[in-house]
C-alpha cells in the first residue's frame, strides 16, 4: 500500500510539473525562431508567408507550434524508457520464470502503449501545425506507428492464449524482439530514400531548457505512477485469486 | 538404502519436485523412487500435475525447485544426455501424417544419430508387425496401426525408460490387446512411466501406484501393498478436489 | 538392469555431425511432404494469383500516363508479404497436428537446429512461390515495360527479403500457431515487424526495375540494410527460439 502512495504523490507532483512546464512554455519560455524554409509550392500552414521569390515561396519556420515540443518530446521520450522497462523485464522473465516478471513486463508495456498514443497524438497536431498536412511518413512518426502496432500485437498474442506460462514466454519474447524492432525501424525509414519531399527538418533549440526539463520529469513520474498504481490494483488481484483457490480446496 | 547403490538402481528418483508459475502449484514439492525394470501408473484428476510431471521428467520443461534423476541423469544438467534414453509414447501417434512408416521411422533414426537406420528401422516394422505397410502413407493407418507404429518410433533407440501418456485412449479392444502384448514382449527390458485415467488398467500392469492431486502425493506405494478398494476408494475422493 | 535383448542401439556421438544430419533430417522431411501434398507451394501460389487480380482492379482507373513499374516492386513484395503468412501458418500447422513436435523436442537435438531447419524449409518455399510469381507479374502488368537495372538484382532482392521473412517468420509461426485465432495473430505481429526490411527490399527491388540515375547505389544502400535487418532480427529470433519452442 505503501507504494500506491507513493504513486499518488509521483502523479500528483508529476502533474503539476507537467502542468508548469506547458504554462512556461505559453508565458516565460522565449519564442523559438528557426530561420526561414523555401518551397517551391505555397502550402496549407500556420506560418507566416515572408516573401515570394523565383525560388519559391520562403516561410516562417516554426514558432508557436513549437511549443507542443515541450509535451511532445518528453511524452516521446517517457514512452520508449517505459517500453525500454518492459523489455527488461521481459528479460528478466525468460531468464528466472518469475511471473512478478511478466507482470511487471506486461504493465510496462500498457504505459508505454498510453505513451506512445499520446506521442502520436501530439506528434500529428505538431504535424499539421508544421508541415500543414495531418499525416506524414516521416521516421518518427512511422516508427511511432510501427511502435502503436507491434504493442497492440503484443496484448492480441497474449489475449489469444490460455495457458498462463506459455503467454508470459510468448508475451516476452515478442516485447523483446519488438524492442529491437523499433529502432531498426527508424534507422531504415531514415535512411532509405523516399519520394516524399522532407519539408523541414525539425529540431529542438538549446534554450529554454527549464519547461522541457520540468515537463521530462514531470511526465517520468506521471508514467511511474500509472505503472505503480497498475502494479498494486494487480497484487490486490492475485491475492484474491490465491484466497479463492484456497476456498475451493 | 546407500546413495551409491540407488544410483544404479534407481530408474527415476524424485526429490521435493516443484513446479510453480504465479500463485498456482503444479508440483508441490514431490519426491519418489522408482526401482529399475518397474512400472509406474501414475493416476490422478485432471489438473493434478501429471502431465507436468511427465513433462520435467522428459526435460520438456524445467522444474523450479527441487530435483529429478531419469536413469541416474538430471534433468536440467543432462537434458540431451537423457532424452537418449528415454522414449514417449502418447495417445497421439507423433508421426508425420504424409510420410510412410518408413520414412517416419527413418526421420527419428535420424534425430537420434543412430548407426544403420534403415537395419533398425526395418528390425522395428518388424516387430510390430508393419512391414508389409512400410510404404503407405501413414494417414491411411487405423489407430491401432498407428499406435504399434508409436511404439516403433519410440523403441527406434532402445531407451531404458519409457514413458506412456494415456496410451489406451482410443483404442478399441483388438488393439489394445495387440498394445498389450507388444508392451508385455519388452517388458522386462524397460522401466515403464504411465499416466492413465482407467484404474483397472493402469492397477493390472503396475508394480508401482503414484495418486497425485492438486500437484501433490495422495499415494505411492508398491503394487503388492495396495488393495484395490481402498484404492479406488482413495482415487475417487481426489477426483472431487477436482482442478487447481 | 536386466539384460538386454533388443540389440543395443548405437547413437552417433553427438556434436557438429549428429546436428548437421538432424538439420538435413528436418528439412528433407518438409520438402517430401510439401512434394507430396504440394499444399503449402498450391495454397501460395493461388493466393498470389489472386493478388494479381486485385492489384489489376485497384490499378483500374489508374489511366494510361501511369506507369506500374513505379509501384512493381511494391505490389510483389505485398503479394509475398500475403503469400507468406499463409505458407508460414501451414508450417508449423504440420509439426502440431499429430503432436510431433513434442517427439521432435523429444529427441536429443539442440533447439536451434529445429529452428534453422524450419526456417530453411520456409525459405526454399517463399523462394519457389517468388520465382513463380514474378514472370506471371510482368506477364500481366509490366509487358512492353523497359526494365531499368542489372537483372542479378531482382534475384538477390527477393533472396535477402526472403532470409528475413524466413526467420523472423519462423519464430512468429511458432507461437501463433499455439494461440487461437493462428492467422490473425501471426499477421498482427508479422506486419510491424517486417515492415523495415520490406522497406529496404522494395527500396533494392525498385532500384533494380527502374534503373535511372544512381540506381546501383540505391540498390546497395538498401540491400545493406536488408543484410542489418537479417543479421540482427535472425540473430534474436535464434536466441529467443528455444524459449519458444519449449514453452
Amino acid at each position: 500500500m505503501r507504494q500506491l502512495k507513493i504513486a499518488l504523490v509521483l502523479l500528483l507532483i508529476g502533474g503539476v510539473l507537467t502542468t508548469a512546464a506547458f504554462v512556461m512554455a505559453f508565458t516565460t519560455a522565449e519564442m523559438q525562431r528557426f530561420g526561414t524554409v523555401t518551397v517551391p509550392e505555397p502550402i496549407d500552414t500556420a506560418f507566416p508567408l515572408q516573401q515570394v521569390t523565383e525560388a519559391g515561396y520562403t516561410y516562417e519556420r516554426p514558432w508557436f507550434s513549437q511549443k507542443i515540443f515541450y509535451f511532445h518530446v518528453p511524452v516521446a521520450e517517457a514512452s520508449f524508457l517505459v517500453f525500454a522497462v518492459a523489455a527488461f523485464f521481459s528479460i528478466r522473465f525468460l531468464m528466472k520464470r518469475r511471473k512478478e516478471f511478466d507482470t511487471k513486463a506486461r504493465l510496462a508495456m500498457e504505459t508505454a502503449i498510453v505513451f506512445v498514443m499520446l506521442t502520436m497524438i501530439t506528434g500529428i497536431l505538431w504535424t499539421r501545425a508544421a508541415w500543414g498536412v495531418w499525416w506524414e511518413w516521416e521516421p518518427r512518426l512511422t516508427t511511432y506507428f510501427i511502435m502503436t502496432l507491434m504493442m497492440i500485437g503484443y496484448f492480441v498474442l497474449r489475449n489469444s492464449i490460455e495457458d498462463e506460462e506459455r503467454r508470459a514466454t510468448y508475451g516476452a519474447v515478442f516485447g523483446i524482439i519488438a524492442f529491437i524492432n523499433a529502432p531498426i525501424s527508424f534507422f531504415i525509414t531514415r535512411l532509405i530514400p523516399s519520394s516524399h519531399p522532407v519539408v523541414f527538418q525539425s529540431g529542438f533549440a538549446t534554450s529554454n531548457l527549464i519547461p522541457f526539463i520540468l515537463g521530462q520529469i514531470g511526465m517520468l513520474m506521471v508514467g511511474y505512477a500509472i505503472y505503480a498504481i497498475r502494479a498494486s490494483e494487480e497484487r490486490l488481484e492475485e491475492r484474491v485469486d490465491v484466497l479463492k483457490d484456497a476456498l475451493e480446496g | 538404502m546407500t546413495e551409491t547403490v540407488a544410483a544404479e538402481t534407481l530408474a527415476v528418483e524424485v526429490r521435493e519436485l516443484t513446479r510453480t508459475f504465479g500463485a498456482r502449484k503444479a508440483l508441490d514439492k514431490i519426491s519418489f523412487d522408482l526401482p529399475a525394470g518397474s512400472f509406474l501408473s501414475i493416476f490422478g484428476p485432471n489438473g493434478a500435475g501429471k502431465t507436468t510431471l511427465v513433462k520435467v521428467l522428459t526435460t520438456l520443461t524445467p522444474p523450479s525447485d527441487g530435483t529429478a534423476k531419469v536413469s541416474g541423469l538430471d534433468v536440467v544438467e543432462d537434458a540431451v544426455g537423457l532424452r537418449e534414453r528415454i522414449g514417449l509414447i502418447s495417445h497421439n501417434p507423433l508421426l508425420y501424417p504424409d510420410l510412410s512408416a518408413e520414412e517416419n521411422l527413418r526421420f527419428f533414426a535420424d534425430m537420434y544419430g543412430i548407426e544403420d537406420p534403415a537395419d533398425r528401422v526395418r528390425e522395428l516394422l518388424i516387430a510390430v508387425e508393419l512391414d508389409h505397410r512400410r510404404l503407405d502413407l501413414v494417414h491411411t493407418f487405423s489407430r491401432g496401426m498407428l499406435q504399434r507404429l508409436s511404439i516403433a518410433r519410440s523403441l527406434l533407440h532402445a531407451p531404458e525408460v519409457l514413458f506412456l501418456d494415456e496410451p489406451y485412449s482410443g483404442l478399441d479392444p483388438h488393439a489394445v490387446e495387440i498394445f498389450d502384448s507388444l508392451i508385455s514382449q519388452i517388458r522386462k527390458d524397460h522401466t515403464f512411466v504411465m499416466i492413465s485415467h482407467d484404474l483397472a488398467k493402469g492397477l493390472e500392469l503396475c508394480t508401482h501406484a503414484l495418486i497425485l492431486a492438486r500437484g501433490k502425493i495422495v499415494l505411492s506405494a508398491p503394487r503388492s501393498e495396495i488393495d484395490e478398494g481402498e484404492f479406488a476408494a482413495t482415487y475417487r475422493a481426489t477426483v472431487g478436489t477436482g482442478v487447481a | 538392469m536386466a539384460e538386454k535383448t533388443t540389440p543395443a542401439v548405437s547413437l552417433r556421438p553427438s556434436g557438429a555431425s549428429l546436428s548437421w544430419r538432424q538439420f538435413k533430417a528436418i528439412v528433407r522431411k518438409d520438402i517430401v511432404m510439401e512434394l507430396r501434398t504440394k499444399e503449402m507451394v498450391t495454397s501460395m501460389g493461388i493466393y498470389a494469383l489472386l493478388t494479381m487480380v486485385i492489384y489489376q482492379v485497384a490499378l483500374s482507373q489508374a489511366g494510361t500516363a501511369f506507369d506500374p513499374r513505379d509501384i512493381a516492386a511494391g505490389l510483389l513484395w505485398l503479394a509475398f508479404v500475403f503469400t507468406s503468412m499463409l505458407g508460414l501458418n501451414r508450417s508449423l500447422v504440420h509439426e502440431k497436428d499429430q503432436g510431433c513436435l513434442e517427439a521432435l523436442l523429444l529427441s536429443p537435438v539442440d533447439r536451434p537446429v529445429i529452428f534453422f531447419a524450419k526456417a530453411a524449409g520456409n525459405l526454399v518455399f517463399l523462394l519457389i512461390v517468388q520465382t513463380l510469381t514474378i514472370p506471371v507479374f510482368a506477364f500481366l502488368f509490366l509487358q512492353g515495360r523497359e526494365y531499368g537495372g542489372d537483372l542479378w538484382m531482382i534475384p538477390l532482392a527477393l533472396l535477402g527479403g526472403a532470409i528475413g521473412i524466413a526467420g523472423v517468420g519462423t519464430l512468429l509461426a511458432t507461437m501463433s500457431v499455439n494461440t487461437k485465432g493462428k492467422d490473425f495473430v501471426l499477421a498482427v505481429l508479422f506486419v510491424p515487424l517486417m515492415y523495415p526490411l520490406l522497406l529496404a527490399a522494395v527500396s533494392a527491388t525498385s532500384a533494380a526495375v527502374l534503373g535511372g540515375d544512381g540506381y546501383v547505389q540505391q540498390f546497395w544502400s538498401s540491400m545493406a540494410l536488408v543484410a542489418a535487418y537479417d543479421v540482427i532480427m535472425l540473430g534474436a529470433a535464434f536466441a529467443l527460439y528455444e524459449f519458444v519452442i519449449g514453452a
